[in-house]
């Protein structure tokens, strides 16, 4: 084509829209399971041309098995893991870590503590190693755990700060009974991480910390690693005595329809946090459940955004989702299920009128088998992209471990949402967000926005300040 | 359609050819069989530096405007589409560049095509008012909820004004302010277009598991017949001194939860051999965990919670290195600015020891790794290369480049640009209680992302 076509106003060719071809096929990856002689269970699996291989040890180290008072020490001993062992002062091990390449992360959270690896399998062996220097020796030198408890102080006005972090402690706080350690912080508040020390975390390592009960997955592109040999003189080195299961106490929420206000003079937007707890996926509804929260919330297309962005302008995005808190092998755990966004201060009003409205209209008219047939296509067809690298596959693998779900649970999961209708889908929404069941958090400018919420009947109104 | 293919030097195995269509769109294919999925990425050679003043913020409004179909997809149907396909996709806006992505099942490939090229040929078919109201009010939303309702949310966007002065392209950052925002009309964005989207003003990649053949031949026929045009209008000249010349100060009293020191530094332009030093001088001062400056801020002198460099690589005006240190408890900002002098002095002195120099290409090299793991990933590599340097083969030796960079090279950057009379300063003192009339303050808040994503991410949807 030339400029003198275009300038003669000539437009592009149409063509009809193509159809798709046959799939190849594509599994979610099935893991081989082991375990090493001291008793850790491996899962490995082997992802060709992943080079960045992915290691996860999922540690059964609790939040509820804190001491109420030091409530925090899970955390800062998965972040003290990394601070020295018996061959390496804290810095050097950072160091080290870095100079294979390797980025090491450990985070507790209320099923247990995570650990997790990512490095070039062309140095995997050298940072097995240092993972298991510090699983096998942590050195918790009494100067770096007192360093680590005043980060963690530091760290806390910046989350009260964070609209979004704000709203998720308020929303814990609100739904939980106040003996539940679900109702307060994961990495602990200002009373109880100030009681921590080294000793502190040494008891609770030495209470909660073993191979027996751990599990490692690694995953990756292992070609030309000797995984076995690899991993029998890293992880294998780790000692501990055996110990039985942790019981896991149920979870109870009062979801009493209700709406909590923090107040925030002068902010532009209100961040909104709409939730209560529902089944995890031991439940034979989470397929459907995960169906119809992806048609109410799950994308620029679903139902939520649809009016409150595309149509109204009201927000960039909403979301809905639902998230696993903790899980039992016996099912009596649960998951967050909850809509997430921030709306301009102004419309804070109109939007939540909306979204309720969406709700109502979902619990009356139903799910389209459009939209059921396009949320299958979606979740199913995403797949293999959301598992092309090592960690993702790595990350859900340890996920099912930590909720005591079979290694195949995924590759399943597929399968049953293909099989789940538009009923059931509908009816797995509208039970997981019932209209009057909700606990409404919004972090905002409560003298703009607290009036015209009382207005829409969507529960008592609470305004809280943090100063 | 020209071939300029073979393929040359790879890394890892991995392999791209170049192919160019009669109306100029350049293409760039990279087969990969190891999973069954293939990404489509388009870069068009615009971005915010092509703003003229008054126009902030339309390159990436306008990047919303492409979502809301086109003459043969209705409303959101890219979108709908594209997810009901089994796909992800997105669209993002930085200082050099738009662009478009896809990730795709390998089998719904040729959809993906077809949906760019309809756009890309016929989007001002179908854009109207409405839609331009209601992004506009999206785009609003979005910059109160990333910039100016976020603690330090617009701390990016004063230092980027602090290096590059008044009138530089790039003296704005891509989210724009709202009353630009208020005044970008319909017309601006039907003018925009018609400058900027053609084929040949865009780079096509093409990257997973493809048949080449079959790729090129539906993109001759979805693309082939898009006219081009000459109408583009460069973007005003990037060029500054190496140095700004003296140090530029701003000291914010903000409701903010710390105090904090930020810094912009101006480094070598993206795509020279003194860019990759300067990245690991950065790296070995102010990257992962033990480097230079968290070791002494963080460890040692206990005045910083965190500590770290980053660099924004741009091609048409010097880089940015910045650099975000959050103050711990009481400590001062005289003593974290002290030794952070005393460090970069110190090194650019001294320069990296071997020990430093090893664990800063291991760094970058693992985040080349990191970007090359995923299709889409080696996708927008491909296009960076061929858009800003002429060569997609680029994208594939980037690392061996890091790796030959030596430890005098690393300390020259340093010595040249890591000077106090190069840099701006932009520093937090907290307040109190703010009274609810002065609130409007609160919203000029401000960061140098903690994620370190600066200014490369204003996607259009951020998270699916």
């Amino acid at each position: 084509m030339s400029d003198a076509t275009a300038q003669n106003g000539m437009s592009m060719e149409f063509h009809p829209q193509p159809r798709g071809g046959e799939p190849r096929p594509w599994a979610f990856p099935a893991p081989e399971r082991g375990e090493l002689p001291n008793g850790l269970t491996v899962l490995r699996c082997h992802r060709p041309g992943q080079k960045v291989v992915a290691v996860e040890v999922n540690l059964v180290a609790p939040l509820e098995a804190e001491p109420r008072d030091l409530e925090g020490v899970a955390g800062i001993m998965a972040r003290a893991l990394s601070e020295g062992t018996d061959r390496h002062s804290a810095e050097e091990f950072a160091a080290e870590l870095e100079r294979c390449g390797a980025t090491l992360d450990a985070h507790a959270d209320h099923p247990g503590v995570r650990v997790s690896l990512e490095v070039p399998a062309s140095r995997l062996t050298r940072a097995l190693g240092l993972l298991a220097d510090a699983l096998r020796a942590p050195a918790f030198p009494e100067g770096e755990v007192e360093r680590l408890v005043r980060n963690r102080l530091d760290e806390i006005p910046h989350e009260l700060a964070n609209p979004a972090r704000r709203a998720a402690i308020a929303l814990s706080k609100e739904l939980f009974p106040a003996d539940s350690r679900l109702s307060r912080p994961r990495q602990g508040a200002e009373e109880t991480i100030r009681n921590i020390d080294a000793a502190a975390v040494r008891a609770f390592y030495a209470e909660h910390v073993r191979p027996s009960t751990a599990t490692a997955v690694v995953v990756g592109d292992f070609t030309g690693v000797d995984l076995d040999k690899a991993l029998a003189e890293t992880l294998g080195d780790w000692k501990g005595a055996a110990a039985g299961p942790r019981p896991v106490p149920p979870i109870t929420a009062d979801d009493t329809g209700r709406v909590v206000v923090v107040d925030r003079p002068g902010a532009v937007q209100t961040q909104l946090l709409i939730g209560r707890i529902g089944p995890d996926r031991h439940d034979r509804v989470w397929p459907a459940q995960v169906l119809g929260t992806y048609c109410l919330g799950g994308t620029l297309t679903s139902r939520l955004d649809r009016v409150l962005r595309e149509e109204k302008g009201y927000t960039y995005g909403v979301r809905a989702f639902a998230q696993v808190l903790r899980s039992s092998p016996e099912g009596t755990g649960a998951s967050m299920l909850a809509i997430n966004g921030s709306v301009a201060t102004d419309v804070t009003g109109p939007a939540l009128e909306d979204l309720w409205r969406v709700l109502r209209t979902l619990a009356e008219e139903g799910l389209t088998d459009a939209e059921r047939d396009t949320a299958v296509q979606n979740l199913v067809g995403v797949a293999p992209l959301r598992y092309e690298t090592a960690a993702a596959v790595a990350g859900t693998l340890a996920d099912q471990v930590e909720q005591h779900l079979p290694d195949d649970y995924q590759a399943k999961l597929y399968a049953r949402l293909a099989e789940t209708g538009t009923v059931e889908a509908t009816a797995a929404a509208v039970a997981a967000f019932p209209a009057d069941r909700l606990v409404t958090v919004l972090v905002g400018d409560a003298s703009q926005i607290a009036d015209t919420v009382r207005d829409l009947g969507i529960g008592e109104v609470t305004v809280v300040t943090d100063q | 359609m020209a071939h300029t293919a073979s393929p040359p030097p790879t890394a890892g195995g991995l392999t791209a050819t170049e192919h160019r269509l009669a109306n100029g769109l350049r293409v760039v294919l990279s087969e990969d069989h190891q999973t069954p999925v293939a990404a489509v990425c388009l870069w068009y050679d615009v971005g915010s530096r092509h703003e003229v003043a008054g126009r902030t913020g339309l390159a990436h409004l306008f990047e919303h405007l492409m979502f809301q179909g086109s003459a043969q997809v209705k409303g959101n149907g890219h979108f709908e589409l594209v997810q009901g396909a089994g796909g992800s996709l997105n669209g993002t806006t930085s200082f050099e560049r738009t662009n478009y992505f896809e990730t795709m099942p390998a089998h719904q490939l040729e959809l993906a095509l077809w949906l760019e090229a309809d756009r890309m040929g016929s989007l001002l078919a179908a854009l109207d008012e409405e839609s331009m109201e209601n992004q506009r009010d999206v785009v609003k939303n979005e910059r109160r909820q990333r910039y100016d309702n976020v603690p330090y949310g617009t701390a990016f966007e004063r230092l980027t004004a602090m290096v590059y002065p008044e009138g530089h392209p790039y003296h704005h950052t891509p989210i724009g302010s709202m009353a630009d925002l208020d005044a970008a009309s319909l017309e601006d964005a039907r003018d925009f277009f018609r400058t900027y989207y053609a084929p040949n003003n865009a780079v096509l990649a093409v990257v997973g598991d493809i048949d080449p053949q079959r790729t090129l031949a539906w993109v001759e026929k979805y693309f082939g017949s898009i006219p081009s045009h000459e109408g583009k209008r460069p973007p005003r000249d990037g060029s500054l001194p190496e140095v700004i010349g003296e140090e530029v100060k701003q000291i914010l009293h903000e409701e903010v939860p710390s105090r904090a020191m930020m810094a912009a530094y101006r480094l070598p332009h993206d795509g020279t051999r003194e860019a990759d030093a300067a990245d690991l001088a950065l790296t070995v001062l102010g990257g992962g965990d033990s480097s230079r400056l968290q070791t002494r801020l963080v460890r040692r002198d206990r005045t910083a919670v965190t500590a770290g460099f980053g660099m924004l690589r741009l091609a048409g005006a010097p880089s940015m290195g910045w650099l975000d240190v959050k103050a711990s408890g009481d400590a001062e900002i005289a003593d974290i600015e002290r030794a952070v002098d005393e460090e970069l002095a110190r090194f650019a002195e001294e320069g990296p020891t071997p020990a430093e120099m090893e664990r800063a290409q291991a760094l970058l090299e693992r985040e080349w790794l990191d970007r090359l793991a995923t299709v889409g990933g080696r996708a927008d590599e491909l296009c960076r290369y061929a858009v800003l340097f002429g060569d997609p083969q680029l994208a594939l030796t980037a690392v061996e480049r890091v790796l030959q960079v030596t430890a005098d090279e690393v300390r020259e950057v340093a010595a040249a640009r890591l000077r106090p009379d190069n840099r701006a300063v932009l520093i937090y003192e907290p307040t109190q209680v703010t009274a609810p009339d002065t609130g409007a303050d609160v919203s000029e808040g401000a960061t140098v992302s903690e994620t370190g994503a600066a200014a490369d991410t204003h996607d259009q949807e951020a998270a699916q």
